[in-house]
């Protein structure tokens, strides 16, 4: 997904530049790179809103068939869904985004090695929730749900996939993070390289809310 | 003001962070909404779905995005200086685009989530 | 003012040492040539290049528009089979749309948006370069669908079923698919970095109400792509998915419902409408005031009925839908929409009218375009108000009346402002006037070629000839006006042409002449970015303008005396910055950008043809990736500019 890291990963880069300006230099008095993030999170609400209605419609139109029994439409539907387990991985995302958070706080204050222990626990957590999703995947497989077995199979592994996919983005950035602090590169004065980090992060945590309550929960 | 005096305002105003308890105060209710959400599309009473299921669970949702929006991406403490109000109109108008443009397509497609 | 003026320095006050992951890649110095224009990070040089790009696949759009029309010609022609006449049809409408109206958006945006708003260059220079190539990369892979995959052939909305496997088993869909894909990429990631420089690099003085109206519906435009184009991503992801990876979005046994494909395409398509117009809008607003020597009319109204038209944009889409089964509510609402966004396009109308009222014309080759754009939008304005009345849409909708009505809007309008666009900046650009007595004629073949090509697919349409009909027999009657076109078009293509012949000519007396210098101001302009020489040297503006006006440049020179009469208050050389760079640092140039696209459009062919080709695409893009995170933005060792020491803080 380069549309996804291009713009992250040159914050890496280009952050730096910007937290001289921060509340000077620029017309709205907001740096750059923070106000580019933002624009690319309003880009990316559109994209799960586009993901997250084609599923809603063709859950609808999945169980709509096979009610009137269409032969056709086979396989599971979403009574595949193990809500315990899934729970339990929202609550570590959650989690993630509680220590990302205080992965800023630390930075911010100048706590470097906290700041470290905060972003290597966000990527701790994030892998998890995906570990938790690929059992998911895996499970589902076998009991008889593939990518193209049916429409709701193609929609829940599409949805699903895109948002595994935003986290891994966001893993290798916390990785890059790491790196970056270890190389003596990371301190107080660029705090925002990791608060942009942070609002990706964040973001891929809010669309997981949505996911969580509407696909899981609701529909 | 000249821009010295705002940027100073600003990074008098940026130290206001929320502390790290709030941050903890912040998680501790999400985690409840998220239980309050599990059990309520457990019980029984909401087994039949229907407005009794999805009203209460829309709006438990968007009371966790307020709250991760406004905390975490610190939407809402950064409203107090010159940062925010953009970040909200951008945000904002997004979110605001998306549900509008994608809520029609559900009524052009008579789409229920009763 | 701008970041790229600040040094990086390291928080230590060390300076950084500058990688060098890969030798052959690492940073270019002193690049002159093939070399710099591939390195460069210059807006100025990426909006020529988008230019040039653009006008080039116009070229391959107009060829396939005369085989269009060459088959048309006469009844039972043979020229095009069934099968190729789709493939052509297709390919020109997505061609022009896609690679040659929006990146002549691009191209404007690009080169004008830093100069007027008084900005070094963009907010992210590198991510502007990245851009341009991906969506050179998108474009030419799509137009390799020409020799190895034999060209989309489901029309430019390329509608569900029809685009599944099932009915196009070739790769054509798949090419039309990836490539706009890719260039999507660009879209967006140009979309993020021009409405950063809008919102935040503006020079000081510079408030909202004090922006040139081009500068605003760029701002615009920005944000319709910014939030269409991830919805037409959305709808692409989907059809790869399903051709590529079998899945069921649009598989009608699994009971998908293909209209969903309808609904996400016009999501994106309606915004994209405004989004290839706006641009021209603005072209016209800066040069219609220019050549009646008046203020533009009603500046506040100007931009709100711009963005108006940019918010209402997302209200219409299902019109493109009357006839697909919506339902009474849905249409009438949409109906309505449709008619009142008409009224934002109205006050547009109207503004440059009484902008032009009153006022001396100076009727050169770019106020006939710009006039031309005002006439014969109209034109296509008036006939798309038309198609909001539903039941009389459903009759002309898939007829040559649509046809006529959106080449109207887009080649009568867009295309001729941004010829305006070309008059009004080439000395800006590159140092010399166009010819003005090529450039009328230009002009009137163009203006003849359009209106005979076009204006007869109204009748034809109304007749009931369908859109996308192969051929059609003598008895239908519809060979007059068919002949008609045909003749016109190919009127119109001598005229498109002339273009490059006047650039040709017009450079190469001025070659002869000695290059003379046009001068800072040759139009006695009222934008900033007539301020500076030209062609617009490498650093723009020597120190940051300061604005006190809409309109600052005129209002430097021009002042009212005690009578309320107009007097020269200083020349347009006086006040015109010399063109010293001394002490601006710049971006430097760097490979990454176009590395990283090449990478990209290698993973596009891989999705076509075998995934295995994926590999080497991805490791090259990953390469580039971090390639381009351990090279600084800025090069602090950069010898090659005129620019000595960097100075700290310049802004």
């Amino acid at each position: 997904m380069a549309d996804v890291a291009t713009p992250a990963v040159d914050g890496h880069v280009d952050a730096h530049h910007d937290e001289h300006h921060e509340g000077h230099h620029t017309s709205l008095g907001i740096s750059n790179m923070k106000l580019a993030m933002w624009l690319f999170l309003g880009s990316e609400v559109l994209l799960f809103g586009a993901l997250i209605s084609s599923y809603l419609l063709s859950v609808a139109r999945f169980n709509q068939e096979r009610a009137e029994g269409n032969p056709l439409v086979t396989g599971p539907g979403t009574e595949l869904f193990d809500i315990p387990f899934t729970s339990a991985s929202s609550f570590i995302l959650l989690m993630s985004s509680l220590t990302m958070v205080l992965a800023h706080q630390a930075i911010h204050h100048g706590d470097v090695k906290n700041s470290r222990i905060w972003i290597g626990a966000t990527a701790a957590l994030g892998s998890l929730f995906l570990a938790g999703q690929v059992y998911e995947f895996t499970v589902f497989y076998r009991e008889g749900l593939g990518f193209t077995t049916n429409l709701f199979g193609s929609a829940f592994f599409t949805l699903t996939g895109f948002h595994g996919v935003h986290v891994t983005g966001g893993i290798l950035m916390l990785t890059s993070l790491l790196v970056l602090s270890f190389q003596g590169k990371l301190n107080k004065d660029r705090h925002e390289t990791v608060e942009l980090v942070g609002l990706y992060w964040h973001f891929v945590d809010i669309v997981w809310v949505l996911i969580f309550t509407i696909v899981y929960l609701v529909v | 003001m000249s821009a010295e005096t705002i940027a100073a305002d600003h990074h008098d105003v940026e130290d206001h962070h929320p502390t790290e308890r709030q941050y903890w105060v912040v998680f501790v209710a999400l985690a409840i909404i998220t239980a309050a959400e599990v059990a309520w599309a457990e019980i029984p009473l909401t087994d039949d779905g229907g407005p009794l299921l999805v009203l209460p669970m829309m709006v438990m949702m968007i009371a966790k995005f307020i709250l991760v929006a406004g905390a975490f991406m610190h939407l809402y403490f950064d409203t107090k200086i010159l940062n925010g109000k953009f970040f909200w109109w951008i945000f904002g108008s997004a979110l605001l685009l998306a549900v509008i443009v994608y809520f029609i397509v559900f009524a052009t497609f008579e789409f229920s989530i009763f | 003012m701008a970041i790229i003026e600040e040094p990086l320095a390291l928080p230590s006050g060390d300076r950084p040492t500058v990688s060098n992951p890969l030798g052959g890649l690492s940073r270019p110095r002193g690049a002159t040539g093939l070399k710099d224009w591939l390195t460069t990070v210059d807006h100025k040089k990426i909006g020529i290049m988008y230019g040039a790009a653009a006008l080039f696949f116009f070229v391959i759009g107009g060829i396939a528009a005369l085989g269009i029309r060459t088959q048309l010609a006469a009844p039972d022609q043979t020229l095009l089979s069934g099968d190729a006449y789709n493939r052509v049809f297709t390919m020109h409408g997505t061609v022009m749309v896609f690679l040659a109206v929006m990146p002549l958006g691009a191209a404007f945006a690009n080169y004008l948006l830093p100069l007027q708003i008084g900005a070094r260059d963009v907010a992210f220079p590198r991510i502007n370069a990245f851009s341009f190539w991906v969506f050179l990369a998108g474009g030419i892979l799509l137009n390799t669908s020409w020799f190895i995959g034999g060209g989309a052939n489901g029309g430019w909305f390329n509608y569900a079923p029809n685009n599944g496997v099932a009915y196009s088993p070739s790769t054509g869909i798949d090419f039309w698919n990836i490539g706009l894909l890719i260039a999507g990429i660009g879209s967006m990631t140009g979309a993020v970095n021009l409405i950063t420089t809008v919102l935040n690099m503006r020079a000081p003085g510079m408030s909202w109400m004090k922006m040139p109206v081009f500068t605003w519906m760029t701002l615009v435009t920005q944000f319709l792509l910014l939030f269409a184009i991830p919805v037409l991503t959305v709808a692409q992801v989907l059809l790869l998915l399903d051709r590529g990876f079998d899945a069921n979005f649009f598989n009608v046994e699994q009971g998908a419902d293909p209209l969903l494909w309808q609904h996400l395409f016009w999501i994106f398509g309606h915004p994209e409408v405004y989004l290839m117009i706006l641009p021209a809008f603005g072209i016209v607003s800066e040069t219609i005031p220019v050549f009646s020597r008046k203020p533009i009319f009603g500046y506040p109204f100007m931009v709100a009925s711009g963005v108006g038209i940019g918010f209402m944009g997302w209200g219409v889409w299902a019109h493109h839908m009357f006839v697909s089964g919506l339902g009474p509510l849905s249409v009438a609402a949409f109906s309505a929409v449709t008619m009142f966004i008409a009224v934002p396009t109205g006050v547009k109308i109207l503004n440059w009218l009484a902008t032009m009222w009153g006022g001396k014309l100076l009727l050169n080759t770019a106020m006939l375009f710009s006039i031309g754009l005002v006439t014969q939008f109209t034109v296509g304005g008036l006939s798309g108000v038309m198609h909001s009345v539903a039941a009389s849409d459903t009759q002309q909708t898939d007829t040559y009346f649509i046809v006529a009505h959106f080449h109207y809007v887009l080649f009568g309008g867009a295309l001729f402002g941004f010829m305006a666009g070309f008059y009004f900046w080439w000395p800006k650009a590159f140092g010399y006037k166009l010819s003005e007595k090529w450039g009328k004629a230009h002009f009137w073949t163009m203006v003849a070629g359009f209106n005979l090509t076009f204006g007869p697919m109204h009748i034809l349409g109304l007749q009931g000839m369908p859109r996308r009909m192969q051929t059609y027999s003598e008895v239908q009657g519809f060979g007059l006006w068919n002949m008609v076109a045909t003749i016109g078009s190919f009127i119109l293509g001598v005229g498109s042409l002339l273009i490059l012949v006047n650039a040709f000519v017009s450079y190469r007396a001025w070659k002869r002449a000695g290059r003379p210098d046009v001068g800072p101001d040759p139009w006695d302009a009222r934008g900033i970015e007539w301020m500076i020489q030209s062609p617009a040297p490498e650093h723009n503006f020597d120190v940051d303008p300061v604005i006190t006006e809409l309109d600052d440049f005129w209002h430097k020179k021009y002042a009212e005396d005690e009578n309320g009469k107009l007097v020269r208050v200083a020349t347009a050389e006086e006040l015109a910055h010399p063109g010293n760079g001394e002490g601006v640092h710049l971006p430097a140039p760097s490979y990454w950008p176009l590395v990283l696209s090449i990478g990209i459009m290698i993973i596009g062919y891989g999705l076509i043809f075998s995934l295995y080709l994926c590999i080497p695409g991805a490791f090259i893009m990953m390469t580039a990736l971090y390639g381009w995170s351990l090279e600084p933005a800025d090069d602090l060792d950069a010898d090659d500019h005129h620019h000595g020491e960097v100075e700290v803080a310049h802004g």
